[in-house]
């Protein structure tokens, strides 16, 4: 109503922040990699060969690094033995916490049957990985939508919009990962175009689905209940705008697409550019939504 | 022993807003600076001359469906049997898990604890027989009852069995306990957007 005033409220503390986010970003990186690791060595897509090595490091190494800064986030994280003694069935939170330290372990035994050139042990590993790697990510969004106090995370969309978004970033970073290794750590100094090319048409079909997530989830909220229509006004017309809009859309999804399908613009340099903008866009989809959530106050 | 089942009742139409009720939580609480058991939002309404405050007291409301007992990973908060929702500090890990899905914004970290806290209606000192809580017992129009619901005989029973109440955000389905009457909703409900810490 117009004529009201709010002349006296507390400020609330925010519940999750920017290290959550980033936790979010690397762990949507590390399921993705993980993902891309097992084309060659799960499903047999020899043409990706290459990247499973890599792949599988850079997994591990992620998500050794995410749990970090839940630790640091957590005000007693030297507590943190608790959540694997007092369980809650409830709480997504209680999920990770066997899935963070499942996961990681899995990768480990993956990438050591890799390296150690164990054709049939990587496959089990790989195809253990890959329900592992989707739950890793999926609670994720079971965290958010959990938290039913905020119009903005109680969808169910969002465990599948964080897989489709993990799934976005962590093939624009092996896209990266691919034209970095060529150029600079091959033995004939030449990036393989295939491989770039085909993770680039996989890009675009995951930045497809992605937007129509996105932009799904927002339009709901747009004709939805109060709440809902506020924090739709919020992303779209309002304070965060600017970064949904702009940063995450725009230039973090739309631009890439048209840089990736359009035939011109066919080339690594394009693709590399691309593939920085798809990730730096998928950082700022994280922080819209973990910071985005908690924007309006709720009392 | 006969079971209770608390609930709490502010008759807003008797709230003057003097925030005692906010004074004496501080006080007997040991609340640190910055961070609020329970507050009384203020709000106005119309223009001078014609404007009117609405006063409305805000604190945990002990849901019977709680959202933080369902998300916390430890089992740290969890209902009493009568039905007052708590928290074990010596098992919250500080996530904030409860803070994200309470949508009465009632928890907050203890800055030097480092672990979730609330309003727990004085359930030590109901426990220990020092009267009801502190908030009630300050309050100087009376506005503020605290009992039993599932005793016919109470007074905050026989209050909302003849007067009309309300409570806040009821469509979360968190069945809170805390119960208005004179409840402006869409006073309670204003906020202002980017007002978080």
């Amino acid at each position: 109503m117009d004529n009201m005033t709010l002349l006296y409220t507390v400020p609330h503390q925010e519940a999750f922040g920017i290290s959550i986010a980033i936790y979010f970003y690397l762990t949507g990186l590390s399921a993705g990699s993980f993902i891309i690791s097992t084309l060659a060595y799960g499903f047999g897509f020899e043409k990706y060969k290459s990247l499973g090595k890599v792949g599988v490091v850079l997994a591990t190494l992620l998500l050794i690094a995410a749990p970090m800064f839940l630790l640091l986030h957590s005000g007693r994280p030297l507590r943190a033995w608790h959540l694997f003694v007092y369980l809650n069935a409830t709480s997504p939170i209680s999920w990770g916490s066997f899935l963070l330290t499942i996961y990681p372990i899995n990768c480990l035994i993956y990438g050591f049957f890799m390296f150690r050139g164990n054709a049939r042990l990587t496959k089990i590993f790989g195809l253990i990985g890959i329900p592992l790697a989707l739950m890793v990510h999926g609670y994720t969004g079971f965290i958010l939508s959990f938290a039913k106090a905020h119009a903005l995370w109680r969808t169910s969309l969002m465990p599948i919009l964080f897989l489709t978004s993990a799934m976005v970033s962590g093939v624009a970073m092996m896209i990266l990962v691919t034209i970095i290794k060529d150029r600079f750590f091959s033995e004939k100094r030449q990036v393989n175009t295939e491989v770039v090319y085909g993770l680039g048409k996989m890009l675009l079909w995951l930045l497809v689905f992605d937007l129509f997530l996105s932009l799904s989830d927002l339009g709901v909220h747009y004709f939805s209940e109060a709440e809902s229509m506020e924090t739709a006004r919020l992303f779209l017309t309002g304070a965060l705008a600017p970064t949904f809009v702009g940063i995450e859309t725009l230039l973090g999804k739309v631009l890439p697409l048209v840089l990736i399908s359009n035939s011109r613009t066919r080339n690594l340099a394009m693709y590399g550019f691309a593939s920085v903008l798809v990730m730096v866009g998928i950082f700022f989809m994280r922080c819209n939504v973990v910071l985005g959530g908690e924007f309006i106050p709720l009392l | 022993m006969s079971k209770t089942r608390y609930g709490f009742l502010i008759d807003l139409r008797r709230c003057i807003g003097c925030r005692t009720c906010h004074v004496a939580c501080k006080a007997e609480n040991d609340v640190p600076l910055g961070v609020y058991r329970t507050w009384v939002k203020e709000v106005e309404k119309g223009t001078y001359p014609q404007a009117r405050r609405q006063f409305i007291p805000i604190l945990c409301n002990q849901c019977e469906e709680p959202a933080c007992t369902t998300v916390c990973p430890v089992v740290a908060t969890y209902r009493l049997p009568n039905g007052i929702v708590y928290i074990d500090p010596h098992r919250c890990i500080g996530c904030r898990y409860c803070m994200a899905a309470c949508p009465y914004a009632v928890r907050f970290i203890h800055p030097e604890r480092n672990v979730a806290e609330k309003c727990d209606w004085c359930w030590p000192r109901v426990r220990e027989g020092f009267g009801p809580p502190a908030c009630v017992s300050a309050c100087p129009t009376g506005a503020m009852v605290f009992g039993d619901l599932d005793d016919p005989r109470s007074e905050i029973s026989q209050i909302l069995a003849r007067e009309p109440a309300a409570v806040l955000k009821p469509e979360t389905g968190n069945d809170p306990k805390v119960y208005y009457i004179a409840l402006d909703d869409a006073a309670a409900r204003l906020v202002e957007a980017g007002g978080e810490e």
